[in-house]
């Protein structure tokens, strides 16, 4: 474990393990944390994790740690490592096996308080149509030629079947489809595993949750953003299923060869890489980015799910509902971007595990109506607790390889949890709050709002380090959990 | 009585300690471990049987890819296994039989199990080893 006087303080929310710490660092490992936050980060392996990550060879100028930072498995839950695309490797393990496990956001044209009396009836639909939980598959069955297309395609197979708009894929991150997806890099095993699974929300902490804007501290950017004070809003978690978990697990497994071939020692075998510019680490980006379409394309099939549930519900009672996605965002995922290191634009790997990408104003990637203003950054919270929409910066490409957090950040672990929570007694808590919840009571439990940190200290974090502006603040009013 | 297993904290995964009095029975402890946390065993039948084989490099890269092999029959097949019967084990392969049924009674999803912290270890009483399993 480390100590926090091991660590320097370079501003007020920022600390610095140095290189030396351990001789096997190639590059500091810095963390965003207030006192409260970094003694939690301390309590576990997660800053092991991260100097684990310092040590990957390429690596460049730090690996950061957001303050939802927890301990996983490889490098920490909200971590970072950029790499150079000469020198660098590319590792599975540091993006993880949800490959683009991701969060969006649906605004809506209705107030959160018309619809209140409906909540019950609302969140019985979502759960009765929306495939969740374990061993639960889809009603989606894909051909051959289907899962090829997904794969290939994301969110735009999605939306040409009918189920999305245009507009959706404007508003999803590299519009739901990663270039450079190869269907050969990805096993059969793989496409097995996925295709029964499209459109499904699966368990853990994934979710549907119906909210309700309650604060907005950028009037400008929420109404870029499209959103209101009092607004029924939408938020949808999930990621890229078994698919996703096999491929990671496959190249896992075929990079613990190329390790050896190309001479790399690691402090932790989950960190297993191989040089971008091999072929073993082509493949596995090959593999990623079709992982990475299958999961938006997931997102899209669910969102499409909610939206007509929703107006199932809805159109008895309310005309105009207007169900637009605001933003989609990856959490879970390695991509290439331009940083300026050393007075040069240079192009860089970077990994982000459990941390979402920042963009601030004018980036090109960005949709046309929010490029002015910057990325939405999406920071979802627990089934009892506020969601953050905050906007990137464009400082955070100098401080974070643009990133910021991605949630609330375990504090406790599962089983903790689940001795300390009564899932009926949650039920009945989060009842008092106005908050309807369904879901199997084992992950209920494990979820509970008590066994993460607290989302407005780490929001208020990001927001004062600069790494992303806080705009509005949801709360729930109806979830269904996996 | 040596205990087949237990749970470690872990922030956000599932962390066990595997124990056996040798590795065969390791690995049958691992496995029937994993499928501890997805369902409740004691209900669990036996009526169906699958030869399962695996290779490694060495009895870690094994032991991980073994329960990945069972993660990918479990979710595919919709089977939960409650039976480990390993008939040949060296550090490049492993050959067993698995049993179990059909059940649709799961309390989570576990992912893959990983490398991470991964070690087995001789002791006084066997060998013991650490996993943890992304959930």
């Amino acid at each position: 474990m480390v100590s926090k006087k091991e660590l320097k303080r370079i501003e007020d929310y920022l600390w610095e393990i140095p290189l030396g710490y351990r001789s096997d660092m190639r590059v500091p490992a810095r963390i965003y944390a207030d006192d409260v936050l970094l003694e939690a980060a301390l309590q576990d392996r997660s800053i092991v994790q991260l100097i684990n990550t310092a040590c990957l060879p390429g690596v460049v100028k730090y690996t950061l740690a957001m303050p939802d930072i927890h301990q996983g498995y490889g490098p920490p839950i909200g971590g970072v490592a950029a790499m150079e695309i000469e020198e660098g490797v590319i590792s599975p393990g540091a993006v993880g096996y949800d490959i683009n496990c991701g969060v969006r956001l649906m605004s809506s044209a209705l107030e959160a308080e018309q619809i209140k009396p409906l909540m019950g009836e609302i969140v019985h639909a979502l759960y009765d149509r929306v495939p969740s939980g374990v061993g639960r598959g889809g009603d989606v069955r894909l051909s051959r030629r289907d899962m090829d297309d997904v794969l290939e395609r994301g969110s735009g197979w999605v939306v040409a079947q009918g189920y999305g708009t245009k507009d959706d894929l404007e508003h999803t991150e590299e519009r739901g489809a990663l270039a450079g997806a190869r269907v050969s890099a990805i096993s059969d095993r793989a496409k097995e595993r996925g295709s029964r699974q499209l459109g499904t929300l699966g368990a853990g902490n994934h979710f549907v949750e119906v909210g309700e804007v309650v604060d907005i501290y950028d009037e400008e950017v929420a109404q870029q953003f499209g959103l209101f004070r009092g607004q029924l809003v939408l938020w949808i978690h999930t990621g890229s299923r078994g698919l996703g978990h096999q491929v990671c697990t496959d190249y896992v497994k075929s990079m613990q060869q190329a390790v050896t071939k190309y001479g790399i020692r690691l402090p932790d075998r989950e960190l297993v890489c191989a040089p971008i510019n091999s072929p073993e680490g082509q493949e596995y980006v090959a593999a990623m980015a079709c992982a990475a379409n299958y999961a938006w394309a997931n997102r899209q099939m669910l969102m499409h799910r909610v939206r007509m549930t929703m107006d199932d519900v809805l159109a008895p009672h309310f005309k105009d509902r207007a169900f637009k996605l605001v933003y989609d965002i990856a959490h879970n995922i390695a991509k290439v971007e331009d940083f300026v290191i050393n007075g040069r634009t240079t192009k860089l790997v970077v990994h982000r595990k459990g941390a979402t990408r920042s963009f601030g104003p004018g980036h090109p990637a960005l949709p046309a109506d929010y490029r002015a203003v910057g990325q939405p950054v999406l920071v979802v919270g627990t089934m009892g607790t506020a969601s953050y929409v905050m906007v990137g910066t464009a400082e955070a490409a100098e401080k974070s390889f643009a990133s910021s957090c991605h949630g609330a950040g375990r504090v406790m672990s599962r089983r903790a949890a689940q001795r300390q929570v009564r899932a009926e007694e949650l039920q009945g808590r989060l009842a008092q709050q106005g908050i309807t919840i369904r879901g199997r009571w084992k992950g209920l439990a494990e979820e509970a709002p008590e066994a993460y940190k607290d989302i407005d200290r780490v929001v208020n974090v990001v927001h004062k380090a600069g790494l992303a502006r806080k705009v509005a603040r949801t709360v729930p009013l109806g979830v269904i959990k996996g | 009585m040596m205990p087949r297993y237990e749970q470690l904290e872990h922030t956000a995964d599932l962390a066990l300690r595997i124990y056996g009095q040798d590795l065969s029975e390791l690995f049958a402890n691992a496995a029937y471990a994993m499928f501890c946390q997805l369902a409740d065993l004691e209900h669990i039948g036996l009526s169906m049987q699958r030869h399962v084989r695996v290779e490694g490099t060495d009895y870690e890269s094994l032991l991980v890819n073994w329960l990945n092999e069972l993660i990918y029959l479990h979710e595919t097949r919709g089977e939960v296994y409650s039976s480990f019967d390993i008939h040949e084990l060296s550090p490049q392969g492993l050959q067993a039989t698995v049993s179990g049924e059909r059940s649709e009674d799961i309390h989570t999803i576990i992912k893959a199990a990983t490398f991470h912290d991964l070690a087995i270890h001789g002791t006084d009483s066997g060998y013991e080893a650490t996993i943890v399993l992304d959930v």
